[in-house]
């Protein structure tokens, strides 16, 4: 380890990563397990966690820790359900399409897409949610789920193309 | 293969649109195709969504009972704990050194019976002290004044004096510690061992006895069974006058006024502890010395 590196027993230190950390994380649990009170119990255990482990984890493997332990918790605590994300909000501001013929209304075609995204496999959606609503990097996305850059582009491939089929009939070109 | 399949069976394809990864060939082919249009829009309107909003303040504060406010820094649990360390260190120190004293005043006599069985008789106007816990690791006591000693038999057991350590092992003496030191070996035997720069030691048996005078020490035989002062009598032979004025403090409230006489002469002879009338009577009268009380104290003034 590094003795340069800030201890993350100093309460500064602490807070810094709580701030940089806490909002993804959360997030990137709440894609997974479509309850955000669960996301915010499970995340606030992990830095709880780091709090007591602050001797033994260095500053600049945290990020890896954090969402590794999220991972692992997240896989203890969640029993496999129906995911339905409540929170997801689409910016209102209208998008000049070039396709004059996508008439469908927006907002109806909108909270379609958001079904469409509930109903991906538990594999394709906190990545895609994670590339497209948090535009993440598939390197990024990597780090997170610990997954390859390959594997992010199958997973992503796939989720567009699950989309297509569920959404493609609204889609009027 | 026409480009309307590619992104059906490359299945990494599709990701490296979203990516911007793909050749420039592969790209232009695919924004030829109408199913390119769909996905345009999809991705477009998902990159719209928002993600739920996160209070990460209030979850820090959360977080901070859990942690910050429950487990003090490293720098202050070190403070309490080597305050706590510094506590109980005192806590034993006052515990290993804790002494438990025994005193008697004017005229009073006390029998203890100490952890591994031996007695104290103590007299008179005495005190001892010893620790008063794990004295029987070291078997020590230190005394003031007049004790009879009656040890069994073990290992280590020593009596501070004034002036030296009698140590012994098991068996019955003496110490009268005052304003000489006296020790009476009555049962078995002791080893009196000086404080002076010397170190002499002194082995005393059955019937032998050590003074004090000063700094010189006087071995001799004595002829009793045990000290006349249990049986509420002091003895003398020889001894100045003085010092049987002292005793008489010591078993009665009296102060003596002795300016007028004589306290050089030696005196033999006793005196009892129970009856003041009687104990003047017995060392004054054969000295050719009255005495009479003063009205308004407990002093007792002598003349010739």
């Amino acid at each position: 380890m590094n003795e340069k590196e800030p201890s993350i027993c100093e309460e500064h230190n602490y807070n810094q990563l709580f701030r940089e950390f806490y909002e993804p994380a959360t997030k990137y649990v709440y894609y997974k397990c479509g309850s955000l009170q669960q996301a915010e119990d499970i995340v606030q255990n992990v830095f709880i966690k780091l709090w007591k482990l602050c001797a033994t984890v260095s500053f600049s493997k945290a990020k890896s820790y954090i969402y590794t332990a999220c991972n692992n918790l997240f896989l203890n605590e969640v029993k496999h359900q129906k995911v339905v994300l409540k929170h997801l909000e689409t910016i209102s501001e209208k998008i000049d399409y070039e396709s004059p013929d996508f008439l469908v209304e927006v907002s109806e075609f909108r909270e379609k897409l958001k079904v469409a995204i509930n109903n991906l496999s538990d594999k394709e959606r906190d990545v895609f949610l994670l590339s497209r609503v948090e535009k993440k990097t598939y390197s990024d996305i990597a780090e997170i789920t610990g997954l390859t850059v390959k594997a992010i582009e199958r997973r992503m491939s796939k989720a567009l193309r699950e989309l297509r089929d569920a959404l493609g009939k609204d889609i009027k070109i | 293969m026409p480009m309307e399949e590619h992104y059906n069976n490359d299945d990494t394809f599709l990701g490296r649109w979203i990516a911007g990864t793909l050749s420039e060939e592969e790209r232009i082919a695919f924004e030829k195709t109408t199913a390119f249009k769909q996905f345009r829009i999809i991705n477009a309107e998902a990159q719209n969504i928002k993600g739920p909003v996160i209070n990460t303040e209030a979850a820090l504060k959360k977080v901070h009972q859990e942690t910050i406010r429950r487990r003090k820094p490293k720098r202050t649990r070190l403070w309490y704990a080597s305050a706590a360390i510094i506590l109980i260190i005192i806590g034993l120190t006052v515990v290993l050194n804790a002494r438990q004293t025994y005193t008697t005043g004017i005229g009073e006599k006390q029998t203890i019976t100490l952890a591994d069985g031996s007695i104290i008789n103590l007299n008179a106007s005495s005190r001892i002290s010893h620790k008063r816990f794990f004295w029987e690791a070291n078997k020590q006591i230190v005394i003031w004044g007049e004790a009879y000693f009656k040890v069994v038999k073990g290992e280590g057991f020593t009596v501070k004096t004034s002036k030296g350590d009698v140590s012994v092992l098991g068996t019955e003496f003496n110490i009268k510690d005052r304003e000489n030191l006296e020790v009476k070996c009555y049962e078995g035997r002791i080893k009196f061992m000086s404080f002076d720069e010397q170190r002499k030691t002194y082995t005393l048996t059955k019937g032998m006895q050590i003074g004090f005078i000063d700094h010189l020490a006087d071995v001799q035989g004595f002829e009793e069974n045990e000290p006349s002062w249990k049986r509420n009598i002091s003895k003398f032979i020889n001894q100045p006058l003085s010092q049987v004025l002292k005793e008489l403090t010591y078993y009665y409230p009296i102060t003596i006024n002795d300016e007028a006489i004589d306290t050089t002469r030696m005196f033999t002879g006793s005196f009892i502890h129970d009856n003041l009338q009687n104990a003047l009577q017995t060392t004054l009268v054969p000295m050719g010395v009255k005495y009479r009380k003063a009205k308004d104290s407990n002093t007792i003034i002598l003349s010739n």
